[in-house]
């Protein structure tokens, strides 16, 4: 099972029932196929940033699914076939998210590790810190 | 003794020269990214407020140069305004 953002684009010549009704049919779809609803929320009537087939806005709709790869590229092959879709677009997002939960823990025990600041100027009378060692060190300042 | 040409860089910052001299450039600020800054780590295509800022009017993406967006993030941005794009959510361009 894999993460998906699916992104559906209803023509905006239906009604708003119909574009629920066409909208329900994918997600049955995709309930039926196994997938698991992580966000299924509708975005309502947009305005399009440009025209696609003469449409100057649509309804969106974003289907969040935990899904078989299987099952979604056969809904992706339906919503093609229609044509109250004006467009959509289908994205694997678990890697992504997972790769940022990662970084996200590397950069937390980073911090950590890094002592805090002298709160005030150090006083001319303390000796010298000890220079850093570098010896077998990963580069610390690759990213900032 | 007078130096012909002084450091106006930012480089020069750290150095102790004069106070008198360097205060007649313009002391530019130093850009961080801001996705390391808030750490978002990441980047939601379907944020278009988010993105909508690294949108200049004419709709093309706006360059690392000038956002100071790290590497790492200015990619992630790149292809996250490339989807939002793709949905009609950004403009490809605008004139």
């Amino acid at each position: 099972m894999r993460l998906y953002d699916i992104v559906v684009l209803v023509s905006p010549d239906l009604t708003d029932e119909d574009a629920q009704k066409t909208l329900g049919d994918y997600r049955k779809i995709l309930a039926d196929g196994g997938a698991e609803f992580v966000k299924d929320e509708s975005w309502g009537r947009r305005r399009l940033a440009f025209p696609i087939g003469r449409k100057r806005d649509a309804f969106y709709h974003l289907f969040q699914v935990k899904a078989e790869p299987a099952l979604v590229s056969e809904t992706e092959r339906r919503l093609k076939l229609s044509d109250q879709i004006v467009r959509h677009l289908a994205v694997r997002a678990d890697e992504e998210l997972k790769r940022a939960a990662k970084m996200a823990v590397r950069i937390a025990k980073k911090q950590a590790k890094r002592p805090p600041r002298p709160p005030a100027a150090p006083e001319a009378a303390a000796p010298r810190p000890a220079p850093p060692e570098m010896a077998g060190e990963m580069p610390e300042r690759s990213e900032s | 003794m007078m130096p012909s040409r002084s450091g106006g860089r930012s480089g020069s910052r750290d150095r102790d020269g004069k106070p008198s001299q360097r205060k007649k450039f313009f002391v530019r600020r130093r850009k961080v990214c801001k996705f390391c800054a808030e750490k978002l780590e990441y980047v939601d295509w379907k944020d278009v407020k988010l993105l909508q800022s690294f949108i200049p009017e004419r709709g093309k993406i706006l360059p690392r140069r000038i956002s100071g967006t790290c590497a790492l993030h200015q990619r992630k941005l790149q292809t996250a305004i490339k989807r939002a794009r793709f949905v009609a959510l950004l403009p490809y361009a605008t004139d």
